[in-house]
Order: structure tokens, then C-alpha cells, then sequence
């Protein structure tokens, strides 16, 4: 029922993500964070079993944290974002896979803001926009109509907020908080957006 | 694999073989079990023979897509897009055209929007066989309607007389999710009905699986005053990109404009291959203007 | 649902006049939504040698990785580029090593080698190789993608009649597959060049 979705603009990648955390016919929490940083420059957004997604978020972003330390730089958004792929790839042939779909954003010196969405077999590929869980079904087209590439801050804001506005009036599952947040050449930072 | 009806026949040698002796052959009647006032708007319906099991839905469901063992697959068509949209000035009815069956892709060009009568117009989802086939004999219902009464039905009857039919089929497999939409004394009218028995009346609806698509942009761009040009492009646009994400839709959009004169016909099997390439034209020359 | 079904694919090769071409579709679905346009299914694995990994998204990533890493070790072993002949074993020999939990991809390898003679092959998802004379073809459209080889083939075609032919094949092969399509991509492998097209295709 996780919802996240995120899209590249002329120099930041907005991202968002639904906030409720449900068990069976429960909502056992509506403030969750479904975002977890990499680096000063990255983000991961991860929808799945809550275990999973905790469990591997925490995995990745300490082995991220190790490699900056040692190397001594940080890693790039497709570096980040292969290693990630490989983690799951290789999970998914051992013990047992980890039942996570993502979206990587950052930005870095070499390609500006970029946009990576993974499943949870390992499947990787760099996207405009992307969005995950049914409520992708439901703004796919309305991203497919409204984005353009190189938009500015609030054209890519007006362009989520019409995603929200489709999931709050066709998706069963009453999803009406999310958290945004941008990360652009200064880092992450969390923004206000109007909810529908 | 969709097209191996091989295993269809033998209901009728079954049937035919034991006619005397067995108690589970049953011959049916839609109109049947229905009281007299209802009797005169389901008149006889054609009747079936049913394989001699005690439990005919469960028979069939081995030969049905439901069962991946099977090498039957009696149902077809299974993904589409539909729309219909109520707004001032009557209601706008459009469809893909893909017929697929598995990942196959059997037909590009299939008349999804079903001529009822001057004023009705029913759309296809589901199995292509039962929409069709059922949505012909509401069109012989209403003419009967007509020639009895010596005035048009309703749009809200027609769609009960479709739905009381398949409701007496429930749990026998049948697959259908259509819209019958028309004009009558109330004004536009737009009926969902589907092989479950429901029917419902709104403003807007989609139905198929790339529904969900369709419905991003309708809802996004739908409002009762719009004009009629907006209408066109707007439920254009809605199976457009059903088309692009779901892949289980696409060919050609068909696209109905029903008046207070009856239905006319605005999209005569438009292609959706050089339609993506004129709306990527548009973006990037939006995208020139704003960065002018 | 098949695995091999999940993403969508349709890749084909076919061998020319000294000249030997490779095409794919640029589709990655999650069954029926499209995730992406953009996706690569092609890789270059030395100057006049290229590996096409229908099936499996994931997979197709992974064994492209995974190959090109054994191939670095063979050209740095060798101190030259590998031969198609012997890429296609392998391949081979890499898939079956998965023999019990395989990589669901088909390679299709086409290439020119030392001679510049062309040479096509493909592989099963375990590593049955497969040399052919004149195509081969992998992913969820090869059936349709036979039907347009076995009737568009001609042998011994120049590098541009080599394009019209395979780019014909695959534009129709995949408009008759709701999951593969959404663009396709060309490579045509010459002794001096490569070319290498983006079709404009349909995009439902």
C-alpha cells in the first residue's frame, strides 16, 4: 500500500512519500518516514514489509557511511545506486530477498540531480519520474502529461500536488499525509507542501 | 491458446447424449424465473445448455484463463480501456481497440463501442464474447421496449434489463465491466453495469485495466461545463495514455459524442502509433515557450 | 505469470555481407505497466562484438556485469579480443554453472570475428548454445519475431538492406506483443563501424 514517488527537475530531484504505516486492516502509524539518507547528497525512498525496509535501509546507509569514511569521498548517485541494486540482486539468489522497492535521488557534480528506481528483484533503471505502489497506477499518466524536463521547484511541486489530489480522490486507501522532501546541490531538506 | 476451442463442444455432446436420463441438465431461461411485469421487458432470451455437472461454474472454470493449467482459454480480451463522461452537453463515450489474448496481441482494430440503437450505446471490457453477445440481445430488449410501449426506453431501464440478465448468470463466469450511456426524457444518462450485478449511475467512469491510467487524466481535467472540443481532447488524451502505460491496451481510439439527437461519431479508429509523436511534439513546444 | 514474461523483451540478430546486425526493444514493464522507454537490453562486449540479454530485468543487468568482468579477464589473459565462436561458450559455460537456480535471460550474441565474417548465436537460460547461419531471436516476442525473419530474411544483404530488414522484423514482431515495443534500438556491426539507430516506433 506504500506509495512513493519522485521527479528530476532542472537542478534537484523532489521526491515524496506516503506516511501511513498499515498492518493488516490497521494503520499503526500516520507520521512514519519512509525516506532514509545515503549520503549529504542522496536519498532512498523504500516501500515494502516494514522489517525489510528498516533492516536494509539502515544496512546500506551504514556500508555508504563506512566507504565515505575509508575512501575518503562520497559516492556518486549511480555508484549509490548500483551498490544498492547489487545488495538486493545478491540477496535475492541467497538467503532470502529483501521484499523492497525503491527510488534513489541525488545529486552530484558529475551528472546533476538523477533519478534511479529499483524492485525488489534488483531491476534497475535511471528515470525522468517514478513511482511505486498502486498509487503508481494512478499518477503514472497524470507524471506522463504534466512533467517536462528542466522544470523549476514549483513547477515540479504543482505537478506532485496534482499526483496527491489523484490519489486522495480515486485510491481506495485513504493516503492523505505525505512527507516531501528536495534534494538539490545544498543537500536534503524536507518542504512543505500543501496537502489535498 | 485463445483461439483452441476444442473443449467448447463437447457441452453440447454431453448434453444432448443424456437428455433423457440426467437430472443436472438443465435447460435456462433468463427470462424465466422473472415476475410478469419484468416479463415483458426480458422477453425470451436465447437458451443455453449447460454441462451436465452438478456444478456448472465449477465445470467451466477449468476451461476458463481463471485456471492457468488450462490449454482452453475460453475468455478474450481481457485488457482494455474505456471511458464514458456525462458533461453539459451530453455524454462522451471512448475506447482503445486492442484484443489480446495471453501477451498476444490478437487485434488492433476491435469495435469496443457496441451501436445499441440511435440514443444507446454500450461499451466492451471483459470477454469479448459476453459483452457482445449480450449487449445485442439488450439491443433486441430495447426495440421491443420501443414496438410495445411506442416510446424509447430509458437509458436507466435498458442498463437494469442488462443487469438483471447477467445477475442471473452470476458465479457462472461470465466477464463483462460496461458502460451503456444514451439520452432520454432525463437527459444524458451513463450506466456502469458488470457481470457481478452492479450498476451504478455517475458522471464519470473507466473501466479495464488501464482504467487507473485513464482515470489520472480525467479526473484531473473533467468539470460538467466543459466545452465540446475540451470534452474530445480530454477523454483523447485519458485512453492515450492508457495506451502508453498500460500494455494491455492500445490500437486505435474510438471516440462517441451522445446528443439530445442521438450518438455521433467523432473518432473513427484514430491511431495512437503517430498520436504519441504530435502530443511529444506539443510538450516540447510548451517547453520552448516557457523557456523563451 | 511466467518470470521470463515479467519485464517484456524482444531481441533479434541477423548476419549480412560482412556485416552482422543486432536489434532490441527499449520496453521495462512490471507485467502490464510500463516502467520505463529507456531500458538497455544491448551490450557492447568488444570492437565488433555485442551480447543481447532478453528475459529478466534484473538478470539482464547482472549477467551483463557479471560476463563483462570474464571477459576483462580473458582479453587482459589473452592480450587480444575475444572471437565471437568463443564468447558464445562462454556464455554457455557461465549460464550452466547456474544449472539449478538460473539466470533467466537468453543471450543472443552477434559479432563479426578476426576474419570479419559474421557469426550470430543464442543460448537458452541455462547455456544450450545455438549457432545459426542467417538469425536468432530471444525475449517474450520471439515467436512473432521468427515469423518476420523466416519471411524477410535474405542471405548476404548489405549493411543497409541488413538495417530495413532486421528493423522491419522487430518494429512488427513487437507490435503483435502487448509486453515488449516502446521503441527499439539497432546496431549494425561493419569491419571499420558501427551504426547504431534509435527506431521511432509505437508507443502502446
Amino acid at each position: 500500500m506504500d506509495f512513493l514517488i519522485a521527479l528530476v527537475g532542472k537542478d534537484f530531484v523532489l521526491t515524496a512519500a506516503d506516511s501511513a504505516s498499515a498492518r493488516s486492516i490497521m494503520r499503526m502509524k500516520s507520521d512514519m518516514d519512509k525516506m532514509i539518507p545515503l549520503s549529504s547528497h542522496a536519498l532512498m525512498l523504500l516501500a515494502g514489509p516494514v522489517g525489510d525496509c528498516s533492516n536494509f535501509g539502515d544496512y546500506i546507509q551504514a556500508n555508504l557511511k563506512l566507504q565515505a569514511l575509508t575512501n575518503g569521498f562520497e559516492a556518486s548517485t549511480h555508484a549509490t545506486a548500483n551498490y544498492v541494486r547489487k545488495n538486493i540482486a545478491d540477496a535475492l539468489r541467497s538467503r532470502g530477498a529483501y521484499q523492497v522497492n525503491s527510488l534513489i535521488a541525488g545529486v552530484d557534480e558529475q551528472d546533476g540531480p538523477s533519478l534511479y528506481y529499483l524492485d525488489y528483484l534488483g531491476t534497475m533503471v535511471k528515470v525522468p519520474y517514478g513511482a511505486h505502489g498502486y498509487g503508481s497506477f494512478f499518477t503514472f499518466a497524470t507524471l506522463d502529461h504534466h512533467y517536462r524536463e528542466g522544470m523549476s521547484l514549483e513547477e515540479a511541486t504543482d505537478v506532485l500536488k496534482k499526483c496527491f489530489l489523484e490519489i486522495k480522490t480515486r485510491f481506495l486507501m485513504n493516503l492523505d499525509s505525505f512527507k516531501v522532501r528536495v534534494v538539490d546541490a545544498d543537500g536534503i531538506r524536507e518542504v512543505e507542501v500543501a496537502q489535498p | 491458446m485463445a483461439f483452441e476451442f476444442g473443449g467448447m463442444p463437447q457441452f453440447e455432446a454431453a448434453t444432448c447424449a443424456h437428455r433423457s436420463t440426467s437430472k443436472a441438465l438443465v435447460k435456462h431461461n433468463a427470462g424465466a424465473d422473472v415476475d410478469e411485469d419484468e416479463q415483458q421487458f426480458t422477453g425470451p432470451v436465447p437458451m443455453f445448455s449447460l454441462p451436465r455437472t452438478d456444478n456448472p461454474s465449477e465445470f467451466l472454470h477449468q476451461y476458463s484463463d481463471a485456471n492457468p493449467d488450462s490449454k482452453v482459454k475460453i475468455q478474450f480480451a481481457h485488457g482494455t480501456t474505456t471511458l464514458g463522461f456525462k458533461f453539459q452537453h451530453g455524454v462522451i463515450i471512448a475506447v482503445d481497440s486492442r484484443a489480446s489474448a495471453g501477451s498476444y496481441i490478437a487485434s488492433q482494430t476491435v469495435k469496443k463501442v457496441i451501436e445499441i440503437n440511435p440514443y444507446l450505446l454500450g461499451t466492451m471490457a471483459g470477454g469479448a464474447a459476453d459483452c457482445s453477445y449480450w449487449e445485442r440481445v439488450l439491443a433486441k430488449e430495447c426495440r421491443l421496449f420501443e414496438l410495445r410501449n411506442g416510446e424509447r426506453i430509458s437509458v436507466a431501464a435498458a442498463s437494469k434489463i442488462l443487469a438483471n440478465i447477467v445477475y442471473h448468470y452470476r458465479g457462472m463466469g461470465l466477464s463483462m465491466g460496461t458502460m451503456i450511456c444514451g439520452w432520454d426524457k432525463k437527459g444524458p444518462g451513463l450506466f456502469y453495469v458488470d457481470s457481478d450485478g452492479t450498476r451504478l449511475t455517475n458522471n464519470l467512469f473507466s473501466v479495464g485495466s488501464g482504467s487507473t491510467y485513464a482515470y489520472g487524466v480525467l479526473d484531473a481535467g473533467y468539470r460538467w461545463d466543459l466545452s465540446v472540443e475540451e470534452a474530445h481532447e480530454l477523454a483523447r488524451r485519458a485512453i492515450y495514455h492508457a495506451t502508453f502505460r498500460d500494455a494491455y491496451s492500445g490500437g486505435h481510439i474510438n471516440l462517441y459524442h451522445m446528443k439530445e439527437t442521438g450518438w455521433e461519431r467523432i473518432l473513427n479508429m484514430q491511431d495512437v502509433g503517430p498520436l504519441h509523436y504530435e502530443y511529444e511534439a506539443m510538450k516540447e513546444q510548451s517547453m520552448a515557450t516557457t523557456a523563451d | 505469470m511466467s518470470i521470463m514474461e515479467y519485464n517484456g523483451s524482444a531481441v533479434v540478430a541477423m548476419t549480412g555481407k560482412e556485416c552482422v546486425a543486432i536489434a532490441a526493444d527499449r520496453r521495462l514493464g512490471a507485467q502490464a505497466q510500463t516502467v520505463s522507454t529507456d531500458f538497455q537490453k544491448v551490450f557492447q562486449m568488444g570492437p565488433k562484438l555485442f551480447v543481447g540479454l532478453p528475459g529478466l530485468g534484473t538478470d539482464a543487468i547482472t549477467v551483463s556485469q557479471r560476463l563483462k568482468f570474464r571477459l576483462n579477464m580473458y582479453t587482459l589473459r589473452e592480450e587480444r579480443d575475444i572471437e565471437p565462436k568463443t564468447m558464445i561458450n562462454l556464455v554457455s559455460s557461465f549460464l550452466y554453472e547456474r544449472r539449478f537456480g538460473p539466470y533467466f535471460v537468453e543471450p543472443v550474441v552477434a559479432g563479426l570475428d578476426s576474419k570479419n565474417q559474421p557469426y550470430v548465436a543464442s543460448t537458452d537460460l541455462i547455456g544450450c548454445p545455438m549457432e545459426t547461419s542467417d538469425f536468432v531471436v530471444g525475449g517474450t516476442s520471439s515467436e512473432q519475431l521468427y515469423g518476420m525473419c523466416e519471411s524477410l530474411y535474405k542471405p548476404d544483404m548489405a549493411p543497409d538492406d541488413l538495417f530495413e530488414t532486421i528493423s522491419q522484423a522487430l518494429m512488427n514482431a513487437v507490435d503483435r506483443d502487448c509486453l515488449a515495443g516502446w521503441g527499439a534500438i539497432v546496431h549494425i556491426i561493419e569491419k571499420d563501424k558501427i551504426t547504431t539507430r534509435e527506431l521511432k516506433a509505437r508507443m502502446d
